[in-house]
Formats: structure tokens, C-alpha cells, sequence
């Protein structure tokens, strides 16, 4: 057998194709099927912690988890039989009775759904299984962008794992064991006094909502449905893709783009949480410049040019060209960029120019 | 003089797996965990704050308050209960329970500090030996006890005398591996610590993988409650598992091995230090075995109260200073082990096997089977027994054979009600299922399995119910939090058998554990989750009168506050 081309296994009693060190699930997923998992992020490492993706291999002695399982040539697979599905059903009762609530706003976070459309999907809302809830929240953390409301956890450490293998912050943990099992900072302390850089990712991957984007849930009650429009994130030069939340003319929230081709679901503190400047009162609509009194006031574009024209070559004139130095902000499209440094180059005469992203 | 933290730290950055060692230093030094200490820890050895932080508590031994290291500490296992700990608890100021730590022949154990007291009052614990394992019945030949009760057995020069490291001299100097491993396959040697691989083929499988260093471990973490035959052999007959242990090195190629000694041990510790200084310097063990230019150096890493680092896997992960989760297989430890190396994790009792059966021959050791079983298995005995103990039985034996012939039977006046298997993760068996040989296959057509072989004894003034509650108690406390149907189904049986939560109605009471059983039989990622339910599926089939009359005596609080 070759390394990469002609292995097939049996799935669900078709033949199907699979590269070598594919998962079960990866092929499974390619190949259409709907497999359900709570601890799987494809970013990430696979895990094998919830089990909903268990499928049946011939041969093996008990279900098997998908996500951990490697594809093996000859292997015959089956995503789906009555004992899988009744598995499945009493992990998610399982999993509903450890919870607070497992219905949460969709403005929590771009994984938050995906609890509650499981429980839907296999009718698990019976109120089996009750008892103890896990999980303690901590409304005492005052951050202002990330709710921890683990009365809604479900362990599956997507967000410890994120902040690991995603971002390299290391700044959450798991404490304890078993169903005592918390997710922790150091010394259960704040996250402001942890290693957090508040990049959010942790939030957009949790599964349940139990850790929620605090400044998109300002605008639950806004009672109009979410618009997502794909755009760029205006602060950088990287050029992370998100997905802009509006409630009609209100943008309520940013989501990193899974797609996006430099980000892959990553974005920084700025791109996920700074963007209130936008309905700021105080935004700039027009230009302003300063009156005889030192006071800024509203002008015209024609007078605010030429004022900063006049300041500009006042400047050369007294301390030569090369006392301008000129940063172009990030948050500027490619083309003002380009005139931007031609104007330094062509009409200052200067090569002091640099973008915001490193200066 | 006290050592300051950096120079534990400059220490232990010589030596291979340095957290545990370290942490035990500080913790030892302090008397506990500070947050300066492990602010320093994190920085010395350059892992992440969080992480370790996370890590510690996943230890339920390791304290973070002052004071902590030397709280007095009671076993609260099953055994220990019977025989009124949980009083004991109440009587000791300050002490607080702590999972059965081994010691079931011969309770109550506390521990304090670096110290074992054994006694049934607050007034009366002294510190004790751990037990001999009893005589065997006349005729009997025994493999590991053979020598165990012999005077000086636990020095180097005792053990030497009735042919003690012959059999790692002969492998060194006059056998090829090969020779060795063909040795261990034919005596039909198999992991004693419960799951039964066949050694010879575990070793080869390490011998064979390409990539290296390769890594011998010895699995000492005897967590399983009701098992304390490790600590007889660890503290009795030292040198015979450290010749186990540099014989698997010869075999595999390794010229390291760790031996992994559960926290609740903290005597036998010391015993294995002094055994593996004298065989270093008599140059059995070191750079040059007997001579024969091989080295097996062995280094000693204990565990700071984790039932599911007896797992290998998670013990694995957990010499390597990482969150002891079990990890995914495959791989497998024989290929990607010990810091991603082929790495061979056997038992103490298999290990402690290995000298005999070089000495003796591969058909001795499989004659003292019965029938077509090979060789020996040590049964610990305890509860409502006339002699509890370590036994070591031919396997094949009767189990009615070692309870009434060999250990005395029950409690005078008494009938045996049921007993455990495999510790307490076999579940119970009673009744006419008591009529089963102590194999593998015998116990498994009960639906519970031998493992790693411990037997505790319940006669028919105990509570089942309560007993099954106590342990489920236990596999959630143990439970490692990863895989849900194990984390919360064994907090939902907890709940079921205190009766503090779940349906009062008989029918779905019984449809809720019986679900709960089967999901986390067939779907848990490890060990763990896959035997706990016995101990519910075995009430439920035995005891079928008292869960009737635990669900409808059971009180409903609000059924959160278990």
C-alpha cells in the first residue's frame, strides 16, 4: 500500500478513499456525515473527551472515539446504529443534567450553539440523570470582555486546549478531577492577573456559552436577528477575516472568520472586543481644527488641508525634511497606505514612514 | 541544611522526570505547596503557571496550606470503614479521610508526614511493619513469597543467599536477550497488575521499536482499593523487584527504569532507596552490571495521591511533569511511551516473577498453574475474614479453596454475603458465582474480571447498598475529569446509591443506572470508566431485595447536596 493514494476503507458500507494519518472522523466529515462531538475543534489536537463521536469498527471490542481513532486501510466503519444513537442520547441527558441551562444567547460566541442544537437534534432535553450541577462560576472576575459562567461548563477543555495550542498564552488550566473538575487561572485568581491577553478564542470556541463574548451579551435584548457581514479587521496589517454582528444598524459583536485565510478563527484583544468606536458619540464625522484660542472646532476639508499643509511645510522650512516622520495607521485599506508613503517619499522628501502595526 | 528552592530546582534539572521529585522537596521542606514555591518551580523548569498549578491539585495528597503535609490523614477504603474510620476521623483533630491506601490486612492506616500509624483508636496507632504474607498450606510452592518470609531478606546480603541477582548475573554474562525474552515467553508470565498482557510480548514489542532511549517502568502506584500486595514485596523483598526491574531493562535494551510508588507508601520508599544504593555499590546495578559494561541505572518517583496514575498512561504523563490524563491508543507505551520513547510498564508482582522464573525455568513457573493456567497470582485477602493477607495462590485455584481452606473462612458465626474482585473494580460476586477458580476466564464468564487481585470479604451483617455507595464514591472521587460518561456518570451513581438524587420511582431508577452503566462501559476512554459500573451492575444483580428497599427508603433533600 502506498503512502498516500489508494487506501479505502468501508464506511457505513461504502467504499471511500482517506490519506494516511486522517482520523475516522475527518474522513467520516468528508464524506458527509454528521458525526456529533462537543469536544472536537479542528484546530486543535483531537481529544477524545466527550465520546459523542464514538463509531463502530469491525473487530473492536467496544465503540470507538472517531476523532482519536486513525483511519486504517480494510477498516470497516459505521457512524450510525440504534446503539450508537442510544449512547449518544444518554451522554448528552448526561451532559443537560450537569448544566445551569443549556439554551444561551447566540451573542455568547461562535460555538455557543452547539450544545443546545445537539440536545435538539437527539431529543435529550428528559430531565434524566439530575443531581449535583458542575461547574463554579465567577462573577467576581470584573474583566469586561469574557464571561465565566461555568454553572454551563461541560469540561470538554476546548478552551484550555485553544489557549495552548492556538494562542500560546497558557493562561488557563484544569483544576481538580472528576466532576469537581474547574477551569482555573493560576491560583484561581482573575484573569487580568493571568497570563490572558483577552484574544477571545477561548470564548468562540466554547461549545455551551458557559464562557460569553460580555460585550456582544450588552445587546441581548435588542430583539432583531443577527447579521454576520464578512469583512477584515481594520486595526492591523495582518488582515484577520471576521464576521461583523449587526442587530439592524447596531453592530453588536465581532467573530473571527474560521475560514479566514490568515487568521483561522484567531483574532488579538483589539480585533475581538475594540469596536465600540464605531457608534462612539465622540467618533470624528468631520474635520476639526484649532481656532486662535487653541479650541478644536469643525471645519471643511479645504481648510483642514491646507492648515495641515501650512504646518507641514512650516515645519521643513525651519528644521529640514527630515524632521517629519509619518506613521500610517493600520486600520487604513492598502490604497490610502500607498498614497500615504508616496506623499512622504514624493512630496516631503522623507523615508520616515511606518505602519502602526509595528511602530 | 535547608536547601533553598533554587538549588532544589539547579537538582533536579540533573535527573530525568524532575517535577514530582521537586515538588515532593518543596512540599516536604515546607510542609506544603506555597505560591512562591511554585511561582519558582514554574519558572525553573519552564512550564507554563497555569499548568502546573492545575496539575498539583490534580493530586489530592500534595497540600497548599501550611501544615498541611503533616494533617493527619485516616484510610477511609472500605475495609478501613468496617472497621469504624470514619469514627476514627471524627476522634483525630484535624485529620481528614483519605482514599484506601493498601494496608486492608491490617487496619486502620494514618498517615502523618512521611509516617504510617496503623490502630483501630485515636488512642492506640503505633507504627508498624507491614504485614508478612501468611504461611501457604503445606505442598504449595510459591514464586514471589518463596523467600519473603526469610530473616534479612531486605538486605543486599540476605537476599544474595538463596541466590538473589543470579539470575540478572546469568543474563548479563551468559544469555543473549533473546535467550531472555524466549525464557519469558514460554513460561506463559502475564502483567499482573490487572490486565494481563503477556510480558515476553510486551518486551519484545520494546526491543523491537525503532527509536530510543528505551524506558523500563516499574508500576508501584497500588492504587486499587483492597490490593496491598505491592507493598509486602516492595517492603519485604526489595531486591527482588529491583532484579525484576534490571532484568526488563536486559531484555528490552533499556539502561533506565523508574519505579512509580504510590504517595501512601512513604516507608517503603526509604526501603527501596537503601536497596538500590547497596546493589549500586556492590556493582550489580549502575554503569556496569556485574561487570558486563551494561548499564541499568533505576530511579525512584512517587506519586502524590492520584488512584488513575496506576493507569499507565496517566502515570506516564504524570513522571513527565504533564496533567495525568490517560492518553489515547494507539500508540501504545511499547512505541511511544516514557517522553514518546518505547517504554515497557509492568507491575511490581510481574516483575518480582522475572528472577525466579530465570533461575527455576520457564516450565517450573508454568507447573505452578493448576490445570492449563501458568503460574501463581497474589490474592489480597481482607474484610470479614479469619486470615486476611496476601496470598499467593496457583492460578486456577478455588476461590472457596483460599476463603475457607486457606484463609479460615468468614467471621465465626458468619456466612460470607459476597466479596470484591479486582480490588473493588471487578464488582461484587455472591452466591453460587463464588464458585469460580481464580483465573481470568473463570471470573470473566461472572461478569467481573480478577485484575489485579484483590478480595475483600463482606458477610451478611454488612450493608450492600452502602458499601457499593462507598465505593462509587471512591471511582468519582478518582474519576480523572476527561472523558464525560466517567465524570459524570459516576457522580449520578454516587448520587443513586446515597439515594440523594434520582428518580424515587423503582422502574426508572433502575432504567437510569442501568443506562448509565452501559454508556459508560462502552464508551469511557480508559479503565476507569469501563469497570466502575460493575460495582452497580453487580448490586443490582445480586442484591436485588435491598436496592428495592434503598429507593423506596431513600430521602429526597433537594437532591443537589451530595
Amino acid at each position: 500500500m502506498s503512502d498516500q493514494t489508494g487506501l479505502t476503507l468501508t464506511l457505513d458500507g461504502a467504499s471511500v478513499s482517506f490519506t494516511k494519518g486522517e482520523s475516522i472522523f475527518q474522513v467520516a466529515e468528508r464524506h458527509g456525515k454528521e458525526i456529533p462531538t462537543l469536544c472536537y475543534d479542528d484546530r486543535l489536537d483531537a481529544f477524545g473527551a466527550c465520546r459523542l463521536c464514538i463509531v463502530e469498527v469491525e473487530g473492536a471490542r467496544a465503540p470507538v472515539a472517531s476523532c482519536t481513532t486513525k483511519a486504517e486501510p480494510g477498516m470497516r466503519v459505521t457512524t450510525r446504529s440504534g446503539a450508537l444513537e442510544m449512547h449518544r442520547r444518554v451522554l448528552l441527558e448526561l451532559v443537560v443534567s450537569e448544566n445551569r441551562e443549556v439554551d444561551v444567547d447566540e451573542l455568547s460566541g461562535y460555538a455557543s450553539q452547539e450544545l443546545t442544537t445537539l440536545v435538539d437534534r437527539y431529543d435529550a432535553r428528559t430531565g434524566r440523570f439530575e443531581g449535583r450541577i458542575s461547574g463554579t462560576s465567577r462573577p467576581d472576575d470584573p474583566n469586561p470582555f469574557i464571561l465565566r459562567d461555568y454553572a454551563n461548563c461541560i469540561s470538554c477543555y476546548r478552551c484550555v486546549r485553544v489557549c495552548a495550542e492556538q494562542e500560546g498564552d497558557y493562561a488557563i488550566s484544569i483544576m481538580n478531577r472528576g466532576f469537581d473538575t474547574q477551569i482555573t487561572t493560576e491560583f484561581e485568581g482573575h484573569l487580568k492577573e493571568s497570563a490572558c491577553t483577552f484574544c477571545g478564542q477561548c470564548v468562540q470556541t466554547c461549545p455551551t456559552g458557559a464562557l460569553g463574548d460580555i460585550k456582544a451579551l450588552r445587546h441581548k435584548a435588542i430583539e432583531k436577528p443577527v447579521e454576520k457581514t464578512r469583512s477584515i479587521c481594520p486595526y492591523c496589517g495582518v488582515g484577520c477575516a471576521v464576521d461583523i454582528m449587526t442587530k439592524g444598524d447596531q453592530i453588536v459583536g465581532i467573530q473571527p472568520a474560521m475560514d479566514g485565510p490568515a487568521n483561522e478563527g484567531a483574532l488579538c484583544v483589539k480585533g475581538q472586543f475594540a469596536f465600540d468606536f464605531v457608534h462612539h458619540p465622540d467618533r470624528l464625522k468631520t474635520p476639526f481644527v484649532r481656532n486662535d484660542h487653541g479650541q478644536l472646532v469643525p471645519t471643511t476639508w479645504e481648510v483642514a488641508l491646507d492648515k495641515a499643509a501650512a504646518g507641514l511645510l512650516a515645519a521643513v522650512n525651519e528644521h529640514g525634511r527630515h524632521s517629519l516622520y509619518a506613521v500610517a495607521s493600520g486600520r487604513a485599506p492598502n490604497e490610502a497606505g500607498y498614497v500615504m508613503q508616496k506623499f512622504v517619499r514624493a512630496g516631503l522628501g522623507t523615508s520616515y514612514i511606518d505602519n502602526c502595526s509595528r511602530a | 541544611m535547608t536547601q533553598t528552592t533554587d538549588e532544589l530546582i539547579a537538582d533536579a534539572l540533573l535527573q530525568p522526570a524532575p517535577l514530582l521529585p521537586l515538588l515532593h522537596r518543596l512540599h516536604e521542606r515546607d510542609g506544603y505547596l506555597s505560591e512562591e514555591a511554585l511561582r519558582a518551580v514554574s519558572k525553573g523548569l519552564r512550564t507554563p503557571l497555569a499548568d502546573l498549578f492545575g496539575t498539583v491539585t490534580f493530586y489530592h495528597h500534595f497540600s497548599r496550606e501550611a501544615g498541611g503535609l503533616d494533617a493527619l490523614r485516616v484510610c477511609t477504603g472500605p475495609i478501613c470503614r468496617l472497621n469504624g474510620a470514619e469514627q476514627l476521623v471524627d476522634a483525630l483533630e484535624g485529620s481528614t479521610g483519605m482514599a484506601c491506601s493498601g494496608r486492608c490486612d491490617e487496619p486502620i492506616p494514618v498517615l502523618r508526614g512521611g509516617q504510617t500509624l496503623v490502630g483501630l483508636r485515636a488512642d492506640a496507632l503505633e507504627l508498624r511493619e507491614t504485614p508478612l504474607p501468611p504461611a501457604p498450606p503445606q505442598g504449595i510452592e510459591e514464586c514471589v513469597f518463596a523467600h519473603i518470609r526469610d530473616d534479612d531478606r531486605k538486605q543486599l546480603a540476605g537476599y544474595r543467599r538463596t541466590g538473589g541477582y543470579q539470575a540478572l548475573e546469568q543474563a548479563v554474562t551468559s544469555m543473549t536477550p533473546e535467550a531472555l525474552l524466549d525464557l519469558i515467553d514460554a513460561s506463559g508470565l502475564t502483567g499482573r497488575g490487572g490486565a494481563g498482557f503477556p510480558t515476553g510480548r510486551k518486551w519484545r514489542a520494546v526491543r523491537d521499536a525503532s527509536g530510543g532511549p528505551k524506558t523500563v517502568v516499574c508500576n508501584a502506584d497500588e492504587g486499587e482499593p483492597g490490593c496491598f500486595k505491592d507493598r509486602a514485596l516492595m517492603d519485604h523483598d526489595p531486591h527482588g523487584v529491583l532484579e525484576g526491574m534490571a532484568l526488563a531493562c536486559i531484555a528490552t535494551g533499556a539502561s533506565r527504569a523508574f519505579l512509580y510508588l504510590r504517595y501512601e507508601y512513604p516507608e517503603t520508599e526509604h526501603v527501596l532507596l537503601r536497596a538500590i544504593e547497596d546493589a549500586e555499590a556492590a556493582g550489580i546495578l549502575g554503569d556496569d552490571v556485574f561487570g558486563s559494561g551494561q548499564t541499568v541505572h533505576l530511579h525512584l518517583r512517587r506519586g502524590a495521591g492520584a488512584y488513575i496514575c496506576g493507569e499507565e498512561t496517566s502515570l506516564l504523563n504524570s513522571l513527565e511533569g504533564k496533567h495525568p490524563f490517560p492518553r489515547n491508543r494507539p500508540p501504545y507505551p511499547v512505541t511511544h511511551g516514557f517522553e514518546g520513547t518505547p517504554t515497557a510498564v509492568n507491575n511490581v508482582e510481574t516483575l518480582s516473577s522475572v528472577a525466579p522464573i530465570v533461575l527455576h525455568g520457564a516450565e517450573w513457573y508454568r507447573g505452578l498453574g493448576l490445570g492449563d493456567h501458568a503460574g501463581t497470582k497474589v490474592i489480597s485477602l481482607s474484610g470479614d475474614i479469619e486470615r486476611p493477607g496476601n496470598y499467593e495462590v496457583p492460578m486456577g485455584l478455588p476461590l472457596r479453596t483460599l476463603l475457607f481452606e486457606w484463609a479460615g473462612g468468614g467471621r465465626k458465626g458468619h456466612e460470607i454475603q459476597a466479596v470484591t474482585m479486582a480490588g473493588l473494580s471487578g464488582g461484587f460476586l455472591a452466591g453460587d458465582d463464588l464458585d469460580v477458580t481464580l483465573d481470568e476466564p473463570s471470573i470473566r464468564s461472572k461478569r467481573s474480571f480478577l485484575g489485579a487481585g484483590g478480595i475483600m470479604v463482606f458477610d451478611e451483617t454488612r450493608d450492600m447498598v452502602d458499601v457499593a455507595h462507598s465505593a462509587m464514591e471512591f471511582f468519582a472521587h478518582e474519576s480523572c475529569g476527561k472523558c464525560f460518561p466517567c465524570r459524570i456518570g459516576t457522580q449520578r451513581l454516587t448520587e443513586r446509591l446515597a439515594g440523594s438524587a434520582g428518580p424515587t420511582e423503582p422502574g426508572a431508577w433502575l432504567d437510569e443506572v442501568a443506562d448509565i452503566n452501559r454508556t459508560m462501559k462502552e464508551t469511557s476512554a480508559c479503565g476507569l470508566g469501563h469497570a466502575a459500573p460493575l460495582i452497580a451492575e453487580s448490586l443490582v444483580r445480586y442484591f436485588p431485595a435491598a436496592v428495592q428497599n434503598h429507593i423506596a427508603h431513600s430521602s429526597r433533600s433537594t437532591g443537589l447536596d451530595t
